[in-house]
C-alpha cells in the first residue's frame, strides 16, 4: 500500500460530487468533490507500491488538454491499467457535468 | 506439428508449455525463474498476432506481473477457470479457514444453481490449479461468470446481496461475448459501465452490445 499525493492548476470549484468505478482488481474507485479555488488535488491511494511517476504521467497528459474546476479527487486503486485509469476519471467528470 | 489445444484458450485459462527459453532476454529474473519451477502462465485479454496468445507471468509477490505472448503451438496443458471448479481441490486446501477460501465454500453452492457456467481466477485458481502457493489471507476470491446472453441488473443485484454475506471480499467478473465487466458495478445501475475488451477498456451501456457501440 502507498499513499501518493498530486496537485495541478485549476479553475473555479465544481458543483456536485460523484463516485465512480468499481473495489476489484484491476479497476480503482475515484471520488471528486468540490475543491478550493485554483486547485485540484488528488490523492491515491494504491495496492501497487513505486508508482507515483506513472501516476504523474497519466494526469500530466490527462489534465493538458483542459481546464479542470478546482477538485479535490481521491482515488482507490486496485492495481489499474493507465487505460482504466482514465477512463475512470473521464467518466467521473461526465457525472460531474450532470450533476 | 502436433497442439494439444482442445479449444481456443480465452483470459484468465491458465496454460502449460512457455519454457524460459521462449521468454525475452530482457525479461526480469523472476519471471524466468516462474517459468524455470513449471509455473503456468495466464491469458490476457489483449491482441495477439496469428498463431500467438498474450500471456501474462505471475512471480510470488504482488507486483511481479509480466505481460508476454506465448505460441499457441507451444501449449502442452490448458485449464479454465471452470475445471478448477469442477477438480474441486479447495475442499482438501491446507488453510480452509483464510476468508478465500471459507468464502468460496459458502458461495459455491449458490452460483452452481445460478444457472451460469462459473470459475476460480485469481491467486487462488492459479494455486488450485497447480499447486505452487499463491494465496494469502488476505487474498480476494475472484470469479468468473460466463454470461453468454444479457443478465438483468436486479439478477446481478441479488446475486451481489448473496455475495455480499461472504466472510471474505469476492470479486466477480461478468464474462460476456464482447469482454468483461465486475457483477458489482452491473449491479449498481451507473448510465455506463467499464468492459474490458481485447483492445482495451471501454465505457458503454450495453456490455453485451459493446462491439456495435464503440464504433458509435
Amino acid at each position: 500500500m502507498e499513499t501518493l499525493s498530486f496537485e495541478f492548476p485549476a479553475g473555479q470549484p465544481a458543483q456536485g460530487r460523484a463516485l465512480v468505478g468499481c473495489v476489484g482488481s484491476g479497476d480503482l474507485e475515484v471520488l471528486l468533490e468540490p475543491g478550493s479555488v485554483g486547485s485540484l488535488t488528488i490523492q491515491v491511494v494504491t495496492s501497487v507500491n513505486g508508482s507515483a511517476a506513472r501516476w504523474q504521467q497519466v494526469f500530466e497528459r490527462m489534465f493538458r488538454a483542459q481546464s479542470l474546476p478546482a477538485l479535490n479527487i481521491s482515488i482507490h486503486d486496485f492495481g489499474a491499467t493507465p487505460g482504466v485509469v482514465r477512463l475512470r476519471l473521464e467518466q467521473g467528470l461526465e457525472e460531474l457535468s450532470h450533476a | 506439428m502436433t497442439t494439444n489445444i482442445v479449444s481456443m484458450p480465452r483470459p484468465h485459462d491458465l496454460l502449460w508449455g512457455m519454457t524460459a527459453e521462449q521468454l525475452a532476454a530482457d525479461a526480469p529474473a523472476w519471471a524466468h525463474a516462474a517459468l524455470r519451477r513449471y509455473a503456468p502462465v495466464v491469458v490476457r485479454r489483449a491482441p495477439a498476432e496469428p498463431g500467438w496468445i498474450a500471456v501474462g507471468i505471475r512471480g510470488q509477490a504482488r507486483e511481479q506481473r509480466f505481460a508476454t505472448w506465448m505460441r499457441l503451438d507451444a501449449i502442452r496443458r490448458q485449464v479454465s477457470p471452470e475445471a478448477i471448479v469442477r477438480a474441486g481441490r479447495w475442499h482438501a486446501h491446507a488453510r480452509p479457514q483464510w476468508p478465500a477460501l471459507r468464502a468460496l465454500a459458502q458461495v459455491a453452492p449458490r452460483l452452481a444453481e445460478c444457472g451460469l457456467a462459473w470459475g476460480v481466477t485469481g491467486s487462488l485458481g492459479f494455486e488450485l490449479a497447480s499447486g505452487l502457493p499463491a494465496v494469502h489471507p488476505a487474498s480476494d476470491l475472484d470469479l468468473l461468470l460466463r454470461a453468454p446472453q444479457p443478465v438483468s441488473r436486479a439478477w446481478a443485484q441479488a446475486l451481489c446481496a448473496q455475495l455480499d454475506g461472504a466472510p471474505g471480499r469476492i470479486d466477480v467478473q461478468l464474462e460476456t461475448p464482447c469482454g468483461a465487466l465486475a457483477l458489482r458495478e452491473w449491479a449498481k445501475g451507473a448510465a455506463r459501465v467499464l468492459l474490458k475488451t481485447a483492445s482495451g477498456p471501454l465505457l458503454v451501456g450495453d456490455p453485451w452490445a459493446a462491439a456495435r457501440q464503440a464504433v458509435a
